[in-house]
């Protein structure tokens, strides 16, 4: 099926080539592994209310362990932590939070990014020298720090980690598609463009960004996974997404002063972070693969 | 009382103390008051402390001395791990820990222990009058700075005179607040305000004999004077730099060695102490950061012999550690989540109410601190307070929660949030979060604010709800008139309640803890049905050492007294 | 030459400028908070605003920004809030524990990754190759305080092999260096091991090594003699950027095992919004972040024959 139309000649339309995109990503197991990874973190996060036993805020016996049931007859999968939260309700219902922040917080860099990188490079001159400077200002700083620094002044809320997130890392986008626009402004496709008149815009956004798209795609599954590991590390350094709904490395930051002898509730959110970041770093080397086979 | 028994609590000049002491000692006799609270007036009131344990010996015909613990080896170099910071002005310190690496150093007018009974120090002794508004100092004499200079009353009326200069910064300032008045002054070409210390507030007597001259009749003051900040430096340390680090001029027993901040502090012990000399060759703090595993993770690999202090989270794993001890104490230090009563929606008494109705303190103690303390009622004094009274006890009630909810004018619920900066660990975050599990059955939602300790601090007077630490104080007077009164800087909640503090003076003027408590009932029990605050429980303290460091006790508000602890390696 | 890093050190001078004007800025956000800083929230709104006024704190934010900016110029980097000391008194020391630590991360991860990348890219596709890429990718996807978590709950408190903290009180120890320098590694490595495969693989691709082999050349001679140099360029700029990208890694560590570096210093800085300390922390970190990159640029041209002749 996919050679099939593989073969036509004319661009076929948008459901066809991504079913197209998905036969290619197919044959890659890595990519499969990866999408199998994200697409359970999905089906928990969309499913929570169903599958998580317990409310996420819910107090029941402190310090349980793994696989036990206390005195009133409730079963814990993953233990409690010590406020007697289910670990593994906790955790399906942080999926939620991290698998619709992280990825509505890349989008928003990207829209920020891409025009930026778009004007930069196609149009060079006084656009790249500004935006340049500016891209390379906000790079010069350890991404890190900048995240404390804002969170620090302005607080902690989801508002405001996406804008420090859109912040931090729409220069890095701004300069990568800035380099694929350089490299597309000299192809034969643009100049027959220009010399039918279309606009910069025209160019930019419908010439030059869909053939710029396969560096993309993988630089954005890769920066889905790092801002995923920001949100972890800004939770962990108590600067996350406000408490008690269950943040993956707020959870870590609640309970690791007892990792010695309750491993499990840091141990577990530590895994699911993990798992989430491997499926989306996977993923990306699924598809630099097929972008390379091309 | 037979005569004798009571020339032992006299001066030797024939009169005692204060008209109160014989007063107290009578009540010893019949058995109303017990030892203990025996110990802590007459001492608060001046009587020296071997005086009254040798009063206590001759009533109960035991010796009443603490037991003379077999001496402790003496030498070795003590690690402990907590934040070194800059240590520059006494005067200025806010943090506990910055005064545990200059109490080496400085020292204080008086001494509260660990059984948080105060007892002499650089002053040997002290009486009040009988309108407890003047307070006599008798400085201990044949003290020398480790500079040379003896040290004299011209060093505690510098001390005084610079805590209650608002250009200092001293936080002495609001405590000491009964020896201060607004006066206009004009500073940078502008007239305005400014709270200073009153005219003749501190008198010098002789060499060694300072009178302090307060507006108001104080209990508290030798308690007050071993408050961290209350260091005495000498008398030229402004002229010398106005730093410590730099300049370590002290009474105390050891000297600076080294000293690094956020790094470590080493003192050794000097020659020439004027008091009994610690067992310990040197204390050297070790900064391990912010994070508190940083501190277990150093103890439980033998880094340090002692952690400064154990969060409540940390407690079964460090139990489960071999060599490693654990020491607990019973404190007055809580959470206060306080509602000011001037803002919406919690300048509705009924709003308040409808919050403190919807909790069940024990159970917040519970989940919040693991149980590992008392439950609190709501009006910040405590059975650790001499002077506490037993109220009913607070039942939880959500109905009653949805009713008042309703009167209010929320009745379909209310959503509130609560600003917490974790300042003393990570326990407040546990506790506002069972909180807010208990406030939603009453339909009140609570969102959490988090955010690091030092933004809190910005906020802590000014947010209109918000989990504030506050630590131990020997009295329970002595919070209330510094947190609950109108026009004190640190009434956090603007409680402004005439009748709360008339009782309060009442209270405050009474030697009699019998007569002082049941005036207390009243004064707790407006403050409580007011509904400031939600305060759950008074926390146990925890400190860790190595099984070798002998008879370390835990002091309840963290002030580090290690003359007695030695090390058995 | 000489154009090309004139430029280059006029372009770090003009992002310092820039960079300390926006946090002057950011930090203005809440202004009076540094009175609340220095005198401790005990102190009263009047203590607050003497001490305001008498350290020129009312006087417009240019004015402030330029005395800072004179001072910074001559070398003065203020007094830190929270330390009351001068900055430079904390910040080098602190910057000199940074680069040892670096220092050891670099040493293990420039053999390992190298290695390991080449190993892979040799035969690309192989089993090898497959079982070196996946695994570094693996641990690329653990966040540095998950590892940190994990070595520290076995090798501090299960196995009791390792010190907990890395605070070096006692003087240079090479046993607090080892967990801060593996977690480093973890999620160092993979990133480096990547690159050098994708470079390796695509010099074993090019015409002149497929002549090599075909010409009969014994595999290790085409691998040491001709390969490697060539593959080894991009791996170079890839490991400077690193040293920039460490800047960013050691906050983590640092603040976990309480070791004393530049890291742990940026972050409590930030967190106690102590202006000065940021500021001058802020200057270093984005000298280290053109600095490297500039020898990058350098490096690569130097060692790439195909720039050098155009």
């Amino acid at each position: 099926m996919a050679e099939q139309t593989a073969s036509v000649p004319k661009a076929p339309p948008l459901p066809v080539r991504i079913f197209r995109g998905f036969g290619l990503l197919r044959e890659s197991v890595v990519a499969m592994v990866g999408l199998g990874l994200i697409a359970f973190w999905v089906v928990l996060a969309i499913f929570a209310d169903v599958i998580a036993p317990y409310p996420p805020n819910a107090n029941f016996a402190p310090m349980q362990v793994p696989w036990a049931t206390d005195a009133q007859g409730n079963f814990y999968l993953l233990g409690t932590d010590h406020l007697g939260r289910d670990i593994f309700s906790r955790i399906v219902y942080g999926s939620r939070r991290v698998l619709l922040l992280a990825p509505l917080a890349t989008l928003c860099a990207y829209l920020v990014g891409v025009p930026m990188g778009l004007a930069a490079g196609y149009l060079r001159g006084r656009w790249d020298d500004v935006l340049s400077f500016v891209a390379n200002v906000i790079l010069s700083f350890p991404v890190l720090v900048l995240y404390v620094l804002i969170i620090a002044t302005v607080g902690a809320s989801a508002l405001n980690i996406l804008i420090a997130i859109i912040f931090a890392s729409g220069p890095g986008i701004m300069r990568i598609v800035r380099g694929l626009a350089l490299e597309l402004r000299n192809r034969e496709y643009i100049a027959a463009a220009q010399t039918r008149g279309e606009s910069a815009l025209y160019i930019m956004f419908v010439e030059m960004l869909p053939n710029a798209r396969g560096p993309i795609i993988v630089d954005a599954c890769l920066r889905v996974g790092y801002v995923t590991i920001t949100i972890g590390v800004l939770g962990f350094l108590g600067l996350g997404l406000p408490p008690p709904d269950p943040d993956w490395g707020g959870m870590i930051n609640e309970t690791r002063q007892l990792a010695m002898m309750f491993p499990h509730m840091a141990v577990f959110p530590c895994i699911a972070i993990s798992s989430l970041v491997l499926g989306f770093n996977l993923l990306a080397d699924g598809f630099r693969e097929i972008s390379l086979r091309d | 009382m037979n005569k004798r028994l009571e020339n032992i609590l006299k001066k030797p000049n024939g009169f005692h103390h204060h008209s109160y002491v014989p007063e107290v000692a009578n009540k010893f006799v019949k058995g109303e008051v017990d030892r203990r609270e025996f110990l802590r007036t007459a001492t608060l009131l001046g009587v020296s402390l071997p005086a009254a344990y040798s009063f206590i010996g001759h009533v109960t015909g035991k010796s009443a001395f603490p037991k003379a613990r077999a001496a402790g080896k003496r030498g070795g170099t003590f690690r402990m791990a907590m934040e070194v910071q800059e240590i520059g002005d006494p005067a200025t310190y806010d943090w506990t820990q910055k005064s545990n690496v200059a109490r080496w150093m400085v020292e204080y007018l008086t001494r509260t222990g660990s059984d948080n009974v105060t007892v002499p120090y650089l002053a040997r002794g002290w009486e009040a009058s009988d309108d407890l508004k003047t307070w006599t100092l008798h400085l201990q004499e044949g003290v020398k700075w480790s500079n040379g200079d003896d040290f004299n009353a011209d060093d505690v009326v510098h001390n005084f005179t610079r805590w209650l200069d608002p250009a200092v910064g001293s936080s002495n300032l609001s405590l000491f607040s009964a020896m201060t008045d607004e006066v206009e002054v004009t500073r940078n070409g502008e007239k305005r305000m400014e709270t200073r210390m009153r005219e003749g507030a501190v008198e010098k007597i002789d060499d060694h004999t300072v009178r302090l001259h307060m507006k108001s009749a104080q209990l508290a003051v030798p308690e007050n004077l071993y408050n961290y900040p209350a260091a005495i430096v000498h008398r030229r340390f402004d002229e010398e730099g106005g730093n410590l680090a730099n300049n370590p001029v002290g009474t105390g027993p050891y000297s600076l060695e080294r000293f690094s901040v956020g790094g470590d502090a080493m003192l050794r012990r000097r020659e020439g102490y004027w008091g009994e000399e610690p067992l310990l060759d040197a204390i050297h703090y070790i900064d391990t950061g912010s994070d508190r595993s940083a501190m277990m993770a150093a103890i439980a690999s033998s880094q340090v012999d002692a952690i400064y202090e154990v969060d409540v989270t940390q407690v079964d794993t460090l139990e489960s550690i071999p060599g490693v001890v654990l020491h607990s104490g019973l404190t007055a230090q809580t959470a206060v989540c306080r509602m000011q009563v001037d803002k919406a929606p919690f300048d509705d008494v009924r709003v308040r109410e409808a919050i403190t109705a919807s909790i069940d303190n024990q159970q917040i103690l519970d989940l919040g601190y693991r149980g590992l303390g008392t439950a609190a009622e709501n009006h910040h004094v405590g059975p650790m307070h001499p002077e506490y009274a037993e109220l009913p006890r607070l039942k939880q009630d959500h109905d009653k929660a949805k009713r008042l909810l309703a009167e209010a004018g929320y009745p379909d619920g209310l959503t509130i949030s609560i600003d917490v900066g974790q300042t003393q660990g990570p326990w407040e975050l546990a506790t506002v979060q069972a909180m807010r599990e208990q406030l939603a059955p009453s339909g009140i939602t609570l969102d959490i604010n988090t955010m690091p300790a030092a933004q809190y601090w910005d906020i802590w007077t000014t947010t209109p709800f918000g989990l504030t630490a506050w630590t131990h104080r020997p009295l329970g007077v002595m919070v209330l008139n510094l947190a609950y009164r109108k026009g004190q800087s640190w009434n956090e909640s603007n409680y402004d309640n005439p009748e709360f503090e008339k009782a309060l003076d009442e209270a405050n003027g009474l030697l009699d803890a019998d007569e002082r408590r049941k005036k207390m009932e009243s004064v707790q029990t407006i403050l409580q049905d007011d509904h400031v605050m939600v305060q759950s429980f008074w926390r146990d303290n925890f400190v860790a050492t190595r099984d070798y460091v002998k008879d370390y006790s835990v002091h309840p508000t963290q002030y580090h007294q290690f003359e007695k602890v030695w090390l058995d390696k | 030459m000489l154009i090309f890093i004139t430029r280059r050190i006029g372009t770090m001078a003009l992002t310092m400028l820039v960079v300390s004007l926006l946090l002057f800025l950011l930090l203005e956000l809440n202004p009076g908070s540094v009175a609340t800083k220095v005198l401790g929230p005990y102190s009263t709104e009047e203590q607050r605003r003497i001490w305001l006024e008498a350290h020129g704190y009312f006087d417009p934010l240019y004015e402030r920004y330029f005395r800072w900016l004179t001072d910074f110029i001559r070398g003065d980097f203020g007094e830190s809030t929270r330390f009351k000391v001068p900055v430079g008194d904390i910040l080098w020391p602190r910057l000199g524990n940074t680069a040892i630590l670096g220092l050891a991360v670099m040493a293990v991860v420039v053999p390992l990754s190298l290695t390991l990348g080449v190993l892979a890219g040799m035969k690309e596709g192989s089993s090898l190759d497959r079982g070196i890429s996946i695994s570094s990718i693996f641990f690329t996807s653990i966040p540095e305080f998950a590892s940190a978590v994990f070595l520290a709950s076995i090798f501090v408190f299960w196995l009791g092999w390792l010190p907990g903290t890395s605070g070096m009180s006692d003087g240079f120890d090479l046993r607090q260096l080892v967990l801060p320098v593996m977690v480093l590694v973890i999620y160092a490595f993979g990133y480096t091991v990547r690159m050098t495969r994708a470079s390796m693989a695509e010099v074993m691709m090019t015409n002149y090594i497929r002549t090599a082999v075909l010409k009969g050349l014994p595999w290790r001679t085409v691998i040491t003699k001709h390969a490697l140099r060539n593959a080894l360029i991009a791996p170079f700029t890839v490991l400077m950027l690193q040293i920039n990208w460490l800047l960013s890694g050691v906050i983590v560590v640092e603040f976990f095992f309480a070791y004393k570096g530049f890291g742990a210093l940026l972050l409590e800085a930030s967190l106690n919004q102590d202006i000065f300390l940021i500021e001058a922390c802020a200057m270093v970190a984005v000298f280290v972040a053109v600095g490297t990159q500039f020898v990058a640029d350098v490096g690569y041209t130097y060692l790439n024959p195909r720039i050098r002749f155009s």
